[in-house]
């Protein structure tokens, strides 16, 4: 310290400890605020240990991750040795907060038997094999396909949830469906960042989705996942699975069993799936790594044709050369700007040409509308 | 790398105590900090760094010439044109670039010419609208005699000190160049102070901007024709709260950090939302860039010395120019130009006969009278910076007046509290602060430490799982 270099030049005595300040506070030394800083900083890893290590835990595979572990692993044992992992769960508890825990059990419902496309089906959803919703009568006949009704005393109930991708389509399909009085919107757009299926330890969505799509009786839910999930990480996986790297084989085939599970959860449960594909980005590479998990999900809807539908976000937001569009021309012409400056989010406006999309899936599904032609007789 | 996550902890903690040790010998000091701010700075991008550094030799340069040709005004002049210039391309180029594109091309097609302009989707290098405004105090400063020109090393340390490069506070170079001359002292650090900036600051930002955001604002700027009026309102409210609570956090932040390593800043908030019009507000609010859009705009532009109009003029450009800087969209001219026309109101009252009566006449009524209004003014044009389009500002301003009476499920207790804690710290008595620091500094290590890191706890309990960057980044 600057202190020490200046007592070694002599001065013949130790320095003050504090010199007087203006309004009646006492200045200090360097020495000692690099001693309360660091004292500080390691008393306050005690009291968050357990939230840092779930962090450091969730942290992708790798050498720094196996670092911060060797660290993170200890500090826990003491602080809750010595109870002060207590404090800050009074303060979760108080406010209504779950302590940190890691949860990476995956309950996923049994696989459906495989359903034949229907030929009119324009993008892989049937009207003939649609949920059985809270409010309307369940599936139609195949041989004629009638449409779940919706009025405003019953209401389709509808969510959307997935990684921070969602938000933006998402409250755009609020915004184009929340104005017909047949819909409900059933809480705020449930995006969660930097989360995805491929760790659940970083959020369990498979829980997550189960307990929701029940408890708030969905009628349609609208999904976005994987822009966390384009690497070769998994947790969760089942006794007795290894991984192969991402996209591989054995990847590609647990991938897809959590894509499809988290389909069948909530169909199974009465909702029917609207699931947005990965978008083109900037990156190039990242770009290709979408593309593969696009692949997986649109197989797994094709497979569930009629409770599940895979909009295409990709081709959607894609120049007249498949490339990534910042801006793209509305119905005018006129230029608007679909993506935010990351390159990856969308804006407002590509948010409205993927809730176009949405409106049409749910359209082929269910009858949202003809309430409207009751109230004009009535009336 | 932001100021509060575990990475941002550990690299100040091995910076500050190596700071302490080099500092008595500052030639040895200063490339250990430009090191360490060009660390920082990388942690976003390491192709930044080049930008960084091209800034500092670009300013560098021109700024010993600008100095060299002191008697020779019209080449001082074209120097000082390119040196500005230069840096406003750079400026205009990553950060307008897309704006200007899609604008004309828009403007085009509206009168039926169809000319394809092509966008280039541009990463913004993190903080450069503030090193450059400070790049151009600099050669500004030379050329007016203000300053002479410093070492390339001192500059280099000026422009890329980590505690106010990615957003602020904008420091003049008279204000900070000599704290480099010399070693600060190691036996007068205002540890007290810094904590508690960079404790209130974290607070600020982890607890409250990002409970009102992730509560209500994001929710209802998002789609506001599905929320009541009363949500829309406070909303509008909470958001004024929130962008209060994220910047000044961050400054409060950096300036603690500064003083930590023995340097001061500049103050750069203080109570905006107590001001009692909109000429207070802005000596309140982001101070470091008021003075410099008024000593690098507005009085080149000839302020108030050329008659009225020109006055009024020259108050209009600075406001929406300084809208403009904001960010590159048009809402954005628009908040300026709200407090521009503002500003001119009240210059115009200020300035017509009998006016300084008026104001020596105005009671404690009048003045809540003032403070009220001017807020209102201030949530009104925030609203428009907020917006991501004209058609969701206009949804929120017609929403204010269409749903009352209807559920309001997001105006919880949680919220009216956050924007009552936001609001009312701006109402706090000054000696209030002063007890608690004054109390703070008798005390010894370990119970310093102690109060730390519970602050630091509760903060972290408070707050959600992950913290969205700062606001101001983006300017």
């Amino acid at each position: 310290m600057a202190v020490e270099t200046e007592r070694a030049r002599g001065e013949g005595r130790a320095p003050r400890p504090a010199a007087p300040a203006e309004d009646g506070r006492l200045l200090s030394t360097a020495a000692r605020a690099v001693v309360v800083a660091a004292l500080a900083l390691l008393l306050a890893a005690l009291l968050n240990a357990q939230n840092i290590y779930k962090s450091v835990y969730n942290q992708p595979d790798g050498l720094q991750r196996d670092i911060a572990l060797a660290f993170a692993g200890p500090l826990r044992e003491v602080s809750m040795a010595l109870r002060l992992d207590r404090p800050r769960a009074w303060v979760e508890s108080a406010i209504g907060r779950e302590h940190a825990t890691i949860d990476t059990e995956i309950v996923l419902p049994p696989p459906p038997v495989e359903t034949t496309p229907t030929p009119a089906s324009g993008s892989g959803s049937s009207p003939g094999s649609a949920p059985t919703g809270e409010g309307p009568s369940g599936p139609a006949a195949p041989t004629k396909p009638a449409k779940p009704r919706f009025t405003p005393e019953n209401t389709m109930r509808l969510w959307v949830a997935g990684d921070s991708l969602v938000i933006t389509p998402g409250y755009a399909v609020y915004r184009a469906l929340g104005q017909n009085d047949a819909v409900e919107i059933v809480g705020d757009v449930d995006g969660r960042v930097a989360t995805g299926l491929a760790r659940p330890d970083v959020f369990n969505w498979f829980r997550h989705v189960a307990e929701q799509v029940r408890k708030k009786k969905i009628d349609t839910v609208v999904f976005n996942f994987g822009a966390n999930d384009d690497h070769g990480d998994m947790t969760g996986l089942p006794k007795g699975v290894s991984l192969d790297g991402f996209g591989e084989p054995k990847w590609t085939r647990e991938y897809a069993r959590r894509v499809g599970g988290l389909m069948d959860t909530a169909s199974q449960a009465g909702a029917f799936v609207v699931w947005l594909g990965l978008p083109v980005t900037r990156d190039a590479a990242q770009s290709r790594r979408f593309r593969t998990i696009n692949r997986i999900v649109s197989a797994e809807s094709r497979k569930r044709s009629g409770a599940v539908a895979f909009v295409d976000m990709y081709a959607m937001l894609s120049d007249d050369d498949g490339k990534f569009a910042p801006y793209l021309p509305d119905a005018s012409g006129q230029l608007e700007k679909v993506r935010a400056d990351d390159g990856v989010h969308l804006e407002r406006a590509g948010g409205d040409i993927v809730a176009r999309q949405v409106v049409r899936e749910v359209r082929r599904v269910y009858d949202l509308w003809s309430w409207r032609n009751d109230d004009a007789g009535s009336g | 790398m932001l100021f509060p996550t575990a990475t941002f902890a550990i690299f100040f903690m091995i910076v500050l105590p190596l700071s302490w040790l080099l500092m008595p010998s500052v030639h040895r000091w200063r490339p250990f900090i430009i090191a360490a701010s060009f660390v920082f700075y990388s942690w976003w991008d390491w192709r930044f760094v080049l930008l960084l550094a091209g800034s500092i030799l670009w300013n560098q340069l021109l700024a010993v010439r600008i100095h060299r040709a002191a008697g020779q005004p019209s080449l001082s002049r074209s120097l000082l044109i390119l040196a500005v210039g230069g840096n406003l391309a750079i400026l205009g180029y990553f950060k307008y670039y897309d704006f200007f594109v899609s604008s004309t091309q828009n403007l085009l097609t509206l009168v039926g010419i169809d000319l394809p302009l092509e966008v280039r989707t541009l990463v913004l290098p993190v903080g450069i609208s503030f090193y450059t405004f400070m790049g151009i105090s600099y050669v500004v400063d030379t050329y007016r005699g203000d300053t002479v020109p410093t070492t390339l090393e001192k500059f280099a340390v000026y422009l890329s000190f980590f505690p106010h490069l990615v957003a602020g506070p904008i420091v003049r170079p008279n204000e900070l160049i000599p704290q480099f001359d010399s070693p600060r002292s190691a036996r007068r650090v205002d540890t007290s102070r810094a904590f508690y900036l960079i404790a209130a600051g974290l607070f600020k930002k982890v607890v409250i901007s990002s409970y009102l955001a992730s509560n209500i604002v994001d929710e209802v700027f998002a789609n506001p024709s599905q929320h009541s009026s009363l949500e829309i309102l406070i909303a509008i409210y909470a958001y004024a709260v929130q962008i209060y609570a994220d910047f000044s956090g961050y400054t409060d932040i950096a300036i603690g950090i500064a003083l930590l390593l023995g340097f001061k800043f500049p103050q750069n908030f203080d109570s905006p939302y107590a001001a009692v019009s909109l000429q207070d507000f802005w000596r309140r609010w982001h101070m470091t860039l008021s003075r410099w859009l008024r000593d690098y705009l507005y009085i080149p532009l000839g302020g108030s010395r050329r008659g009225a109009a020109i006055a009024y003029r020259n108050l209009m450009l600075t406001m929406l120019i300084g809208g403009l800087w904001h960010g590159a969209g048009w809402t954005f001219v628009v908040w300026g130009g709200i407090h521009g026309v503002g500003l001119c109101i009240e210059r115009w009252r200020r300035t017509r006969p009998g006016a300084s009566t008026e104001e020596l006449s105005v009671g404690a009524a009048g003045l809540a009278w003032r403070r009220l209004l001017t807020f209102h003014v201030v949530c009104f044009a925030w609203i428009f910076f907020r917006a991501d389009t004209f058609g969701v500002a206009w949804e929120m301003i017609t929403g204010l007046f269409t749903g009352w009476g209807e559920p309001s499920p997001l105006v919880t207790g949680g919220v009216l509290l956050a924007i009552a804690v936001g609001i009312g710290s701006q109402y706090l008595p000054a000696r209030v602060p002063r007890v608690v620091l004054a109390t703070f500094s008798r005390l010894n290590v370990v119970a310093q430490a102690a109060v730390l890191a519970l602050s630091l706890m509760v903060t972290q309990a408070l707050g959600p799982q992950d913290v969205a960057p700062f606001i101001y980044f983006q300017f």
